[in-house]
């Protein structure tokens, strides 16, 4: 051994610290050690020679009894499977003795200083064996602390985004009030811009067809104007007739004067038929004026109709204003869309961070994963410090044959029954190069 | 109506980043921290649409917890969902014969979570 070899001192442990047992304490330990070694060598001696003796004596004495064949060859066979468990068990015994012989060898080779030494260095292993408790109970808590403010971290991370999950509900629901007051409104606006439209274009019909009674009005009245008027022409001709008339009677007169006595009664008639048609002319004359003053009054009252029905007609107010609810109604129903697109895009907005927080949500979960895997190794240390601790334990126990059960490599093969994950087992796997018989190969998500 | 969700898990941060997410697409969420506590609250009235579990659980894992509602008068065709970081064959095979209608594995995107819970739930 390499230890057997380097120079020794008795002054230091393994790890450089001086040694603080007493020498005597030391001496006893050794001496106890020797004394364990040999009485163990002792034993295996004796038990490696009694037993074939006993069994060679056995058999010698048997076959001194003279037996038929057939017993002998029962007997025999029964002595053999007898003895082949004695075979083996001493040979296993003598193999240990002569290990233990060369042990001895090895020991009884060193001095006292140098056994004291051997002692020193597994005293001190084992007590940094029983320090790795301390060692691994920190690290124990290292990881558990971390996991804690992990958690905790991560717990206000989710506490934000659940809030802000809320708000953005709260926000949702209002745009879906907005969406929904908004098409409420274009629909109430645009019935009622329909309904004033069919009103107004109701009205212009009504003010059409008064315009078309207007003019027809306006026609036969200056029909019955241009008639009535044309009577001033038979005015004229009628003082015409009645003056040549009174020239007649007067002719008449002059004549039936100058008849005497016998003109007198025509000189009458004469008289008569003049002052008839003095009085025709007179009558005409006012006739005419009358007809003349009429005729004006009357054409200038038509000429205002006239002017008053052109201007109407002429005027296109009313349709103007029904083009205009027309155009309002469109640039209504324009901004109603834009301020819907945005609501809508607002709503799209909404979805996207909606979709942005559930993979959020869905990456966190990734600490649980996480706290489980650390929860393992947490668990693995806590097996590792237990063992070191037996194994501590075993190192003070005399009577302990070298054998480690479990040992570190039964402990980790165990490992591969404990994960829960793929990724644990692939870790495993790569480091230790063995093959785990769990089966991870089906997808994530399995619906049954 | 909003359809209600029963989730099931130890873990706290778990309970809270399942419920924001289901909260935000519109579901009902119940929270119960094992599987006796959700044995609990289906007891006193509580009726899901959907149970969405998690399988290692202190006092009574989901295993049980399929198992035990599977046999409550009521429940036997309602959809249980595991949502696990077991991801080995023959504990699956284990969770579909107890009666789970389908197996999870931690971590799952949200959407993906929303769309197997809308798969399983007609009308969601």
């Amino acid at each position: 051994m390499a230890t057997m070899r380097e120079p020794l001192r008795n002054d230091v442990r393994l790890d450089g610290h001086p040694i603080q047992e007493p020498a005597e304490e030391l001496k006893t330990r050794t001496n106890h050690r020797w004394s364990y070694a040999r009485r163990r060598i002792l034993l295996m001696l004796v038990s490696a020679v009694i037993r074939p003796a006993l069994f060679f004596l056995t058999l010698t004495y048997l076959m001194g009894q003279v037996l038929d064949p057939f017993r002998l060859q029962v007997i025999g066979f029964l002595i053999l499977f007898a003895v082949m468990p004695v075979v083996f068990v001493t040979f296993r015994e003598l193999t240990e003795a002569r290990r233990g012989i060369a042990a001895l060898g090895v020991v009884g080779k060193m001095t006292h200083s140098e056994l004291s030494n051997v002692g020193a260095r597994q005293d001190a292993m084992r007590d940094e064996i029983k320090d790795s408790k301390l060692y691994i109970d920190v690290i124990d808590n290292q990881i558990g602390d971390s996991m804690t403010e992990s958690e905790r971290e991560v717990t206000q991370v989710i506490e934000q985004i659940s809030l802000l999950v809320q708000r953005s509900n709260q926000q949702r629901e209002h745009i879906g009030r907005s969406i929904r007051s908004g098409k409420d409104l274009t629909e109430k606006t645009e019935a009622r811009v329909e309904t004033n439209k069919q009103i107004i274009a109701g009205i212009e019909m009504q003010l059409a067809e008064q315009n078309g009674e207007l003019r027809s009005t306006y026609e036969r009245i200056q029909g019955l104007a241009d008639e009535v008027c044309a009577l001033t022409p038979l005015i004229k001709v009628i003082t015409s007739i009645a003056q040549q008339t009174s020239l007649l009677a007067l002719n008449a007169e002059i004549e039936a004067a100058r008849a005497g006595s016998a003109g007198r009664g025509f000189a009458v008639v004469a008289y008569e038929v003049r002052k008839l048609a003095v009085l025709s002319t007179k009558a005409a004359a006012d006739i005419g004026g009358k007809i003349n003053a009429t005729c004006k009054r009357v054409y200038a009252e038509l000429h205002e109709v006239k002017a008053s029905i052109e201007l109407h007609a002429a005027s296109n107010n009313i349709s103007h204003l029904i083009a205009e609810l027309g155009h309002m109604q469109e640039e209504f129903a324009t901004n109603s869309q834009l301020l819907l697109e945005v609501i809508g895009e607002v709503d799209a907005n909404y979805a996207e961070s909606v979709h942005r927080l559930s993979q959020a949500l869905g990456h966190i979960q990734f600490q649980d994963v996480m706290r489980q895997r650390m929860e393992h190794v947490q668990d693995a240390l806590h097996e590792m410090r237990e063992h070191l601790l037996r194994l501590a334990e075993t190192h003070d126990d005399l009577g302990w044959d070298g054998t480690i059960d479990p040992s570190f490599k039964s402990i980790l093969a165990g490992h591969f029954d404990q994960y829960r994950m793929a990724s644990q087992t692939i870790t495993h796997e790569n480091i230790s190069g063995k093959r785990s018989t769990a089966d991870h190969s089906r997808p994530a998500i399995e619906l049954f | 109506m909003a359809m209600t969700v029963l989730v099931v898990d130890d873990s706290a941060t778990m309970l809270m980043s399942l419920k924001a997410t289901l909260s935000m697409n519109g579901f009902e969420v119940e929270t119960a921290g094992n599987g006796q506590a959700a044995l609990d609250k289906l007891s006193s009235g509580l009726k899901p649409n959907l149970i969405l579990t998690d399988i290692n659980m202190p006092v009574m894992g989901g295993m049980e917890l399929i198992g035990k509602v599977r046999a409550l008068p009521g429940f036997r065709f309602i959809p249980i969902l595991t949502l696990t970081t077991e991801s080995e064959a023959s504990k699956r095979d284990e969770g579909k014969r107890q009666g789970a209608t389908g197996w999870i594995v931690k971590p799952v995107a949200g959407d993906d979570l929303v769309k197997v819970i809308k798969r399983v739930l007609p009308g969601a």
